[in-house]
């Protein structure tokens, strides 16, 4: 008994207890409502049966019900635009912005640490600012548009079905900017500075020196942010709340927003968590490039 | 013999630091010039400008006869080597080789011959599909100079190559270097700190100190007829021993500050009664009996035996060393009288630090 009470306070005992502290909590508070997430899909849940922890078997009813759902294909085509253009502008406009601030000018740190502003704000914070700005009659952005003679009436951004997604998107890739921008940064200031001047003298120009040393070199950080920026993208939901609320008529609605609604305004839990586990699939994926890039940055 | 690089009336500020200054230095086609100072004097400073990783103030540099201020690095069509090789970890030995060719735009086909052509002459011909992590620092030396020498450059920039080796490696990589500039014929300039280094690699030595040339020459000359106080300080190991001393009343002779005051005859002709600073070679010091006519007496504090040879260190404050063979019977505590040659004398101006010598 003495030896182990030793063994808690100073030895493996202690480690082991530390390790089993950190799985339980993970499993209580990620693993056990994954799993729940998982059953509950292929069973039939609604607003009575909320109470009780099991439920009548549904079978792949769920699946069938949500796949063959009108909204589904327009769900599935707003998901995979709004997820690839936001991390597409959000990875460009981050890795330009953190080249540009790599240059060292005087004040560049200042005002890099500036951008992050953008970034620490809460989601729901940013999306009010961007209706104020997308606002229909009073938005900064249609002010803008009118008065350089891009357009001659305003754009209601947030209730035309053609931009209402767009309009997240907006906002989505102005609040993720700054995260690409700062690992980026990182990425390129872990570059030592003397392959650059190696090169330089081997006859390479800025832009050779880019494609042959600052690309291939950011190759882990890069395949890191794009499986960050993929995975952050699948849980934004407080832009759509706040901007469009998936609206009008669908048109700005994604697949987590889509999971939320069944789920929370319909109570349909079974089909919202048929959502959420072909998110899980997919995000396990995204996980699994994340893990290899990141392992890939140690071997160097 | 053509010069390969001209240094004129150069001049480098850091804002208001003065990081070169007056540099003026001719390298002929085919030497070795090694630059050699302690930190901070700027040795590195000036291979930069060379390489045009940075920029000069004022003055011209020339390289093959072309004013190259203000062209860029990858222009100047030299090779460096850096201290810390700046091998490219995503290329594996044969692209971190061919890179510069690559670049030029020369086929793959001719690529892989000239990579395996100088593999050979580095000796890395079973390592050209590994890549810088897997190899060893000797290694990554070898691969470091195989990326200079493939592309035939006007001149190679050596920035203190051999620093991170061990002690036995860097004796066998300082004749393989060598051997490897008089194989190709190249224009060398390299950078070191350390003074054997520069002493038995190179044709030719520059001694800098804040930004300063304080004197340039043949690796003995600088030995033999060092210019000041620093120089005869700097070259040679175990340091010159430094001993305040006045010139006696004959102008023949030199009074040392020690114990007893004695003088050693000297060649050069000086005011009798100038203040000056003796400069004694440890190696250049005749162990003699004690209190004999024109030698200096003094007690033996310490001995550093290193097997080949002694360091015997003089009690007190003088912090004299005589350096002497190894098989001294000499112990601690004995007396002993040191002479030397006139012509081994070096002497200093108390103030200036020059040399008398002319």
């Amino acid at each position: 008994m003495t030896r182990l009470l030793k063994s808690l306070r100073d030895g493996i005992g202690f480690d082991t207890m530390l390790i089993i502290l950190a799985l339980s909590y993970l499993f209580a508070f990620a693993g056990l409502p994954l799993l729940y997430n998982v059953i509950i899909s292929f069973q039939q849940v609604d607003v009575f049966s909320l109470g009780t922890l099991f439920h009548p078997p549904a079978g792949f009813d769920n699946y069938v019900s949500v796949f063959t759902d009108p909204l589904a294909r327009r769900v599935l085509i707003n998901t995979i635009i709004f997820t690839l253009g936001s991390v597409a502008l959000q990875f460009s406009l981050g890795f330009a912005l953190a080249l540009f601030f790599h240059q060292n000018f005087p004040g560049s740190t200042w005002l890099r640490g500036l951008f992050l502003a953008g970034w620490i704000l809460p989601g729901l914070v940013v999306g009010v600012l961007w209706n104020w700005l997308l606002s229909g009659d009073f938005g900064v952005i249609n002010h803008m548009l009118r008065s350089w003679g891009l357009i001659d009436s305003a754009i209601f951004w947030r209730s035309d079905t053609a931009w209402s997604l767009y309009a997240v998107m907006l906002a989505n890739i102005w609040y993720g900017t700054p995260f690409n921008m700062i690992l980026l940064s990182v990425g390129l200031a872990a570059i030592p500075n003397d392959l650059y001047e190696a090169a330089e003298l081997d006859g390479a120009n800025a832009w050779q020196r880019f494609w042959t040393i600052t690309l291939p070199m950011m190759r882990s950080t890069i395949g890191a942010v794009l499986a960050l920026g993929v995975i952050f993208t699948l849980q934004q939901f407080d832009l759509f709340a706040a901007i469009t609320q998936g609206g009008p008529a669908g048109s700005s609605t994604v697949a987590q927003y889509w999971s939320w609604e069944l789920s929370f305004r319909e109570f349909d839990f079974g089909r919202g968590a048929v959502i959420s586990v072909c998110m899980i699939i997919v995000v396990l994926f995204v996980s699994l490039i994340y893990v290899r890039s990141t392992r890939a940055e140690t071997r160097l | 013999m053509t010069d390969q690089i001209e240094i004129i009336d150069v001049q480098k500020h850091y804002g208001a630091f003065h990081a070169l200054k007056d540099i003026n230095l001719t390298i002929p086609k085919g030497q070795f010039v090694a630059l050699v100072g302690p930190s901070g004097c700027g040795k590195s400073t000036l291979l930069r400008s060379i390489a045009g990783l940075e920029e000069i103030s004022e003055g011209t540099l020339r390289i093959a006869g072309e004013v190259v201020n203000g062209v860029p690095p990858r222009r100047r069509d030299l090779a460096m080597v850096f201290q810390s090789y700046a091998l490219y970890p995503h290329m594996n030995v044969r692209d971190n080789l061919t890179y510069a060719l690559r670049l030029k735009g020369v086929s793959k086909a001719e690529r892989a011959r000239q990579a395996d052509e100088v593999a050979r002459v580095i000796g890395l011909e079973n390592l050209l599909e590994r890549y810088p992590r897997e190899l060893s620092g000797g290694q990554r030396q070898r691969v470091a100079m195989g990326r200079a020498i493939i592309r035939q450059p006007k001149a190679f920039l050596f920035d203190e190559p051999l620093s991170n080796l061990d002690a036995a490696l860097r004796v066998r990589m300082r004749k393989e270097v060598r051997a490897l500039h008089d194989r190709i014929g190249a224009t060398s300039v390299y950078v070191t700190h350390d003074q054997i280094e520069a002493m038995t690699m190179a044709d030719h030595v520059v001694v800098l100190r804040a930004g300063v040339i304080e004197q340039q020459g043949a690796p003995m000359t600088l030995y033999d007829r060092p210019a000041n106080q620093f120089v005869a300080g700097f070259i040679g190991s175990p340091a010159m021993n430094f001993v305040p001393a006045a010139i006696g009343p004959d102008g023949r002779s030199v009074v040392l500050e020690l114990a007893g005051n004695p003088a050693l005859p000297i060649d050069i002709d000086a005011t009798p009664g100038r203040q000056v600073i003796a400069g004694l070679r440890p190696e250049h010091l005749e162990i003699g009996a004690p209190d004999a006519e024109g030698a200096a007496t003094i007690t033996i504090g310490m001995i550093e035996r290193t097997g080949s040879s002694c360091y015997l260190f003089a009690e007190g404050e003088s912090e004299l060393i005589i350096v002497t063979g190894g098989e001294t019977q000499i112990t601690p505590g004995d007396r002993i009288g040191l002479s030397i040659a006139p012509r081994q004398v070096h002497l200093f101006d108390r103030d200036s630090t020059v040399s008398l010598r002319e």
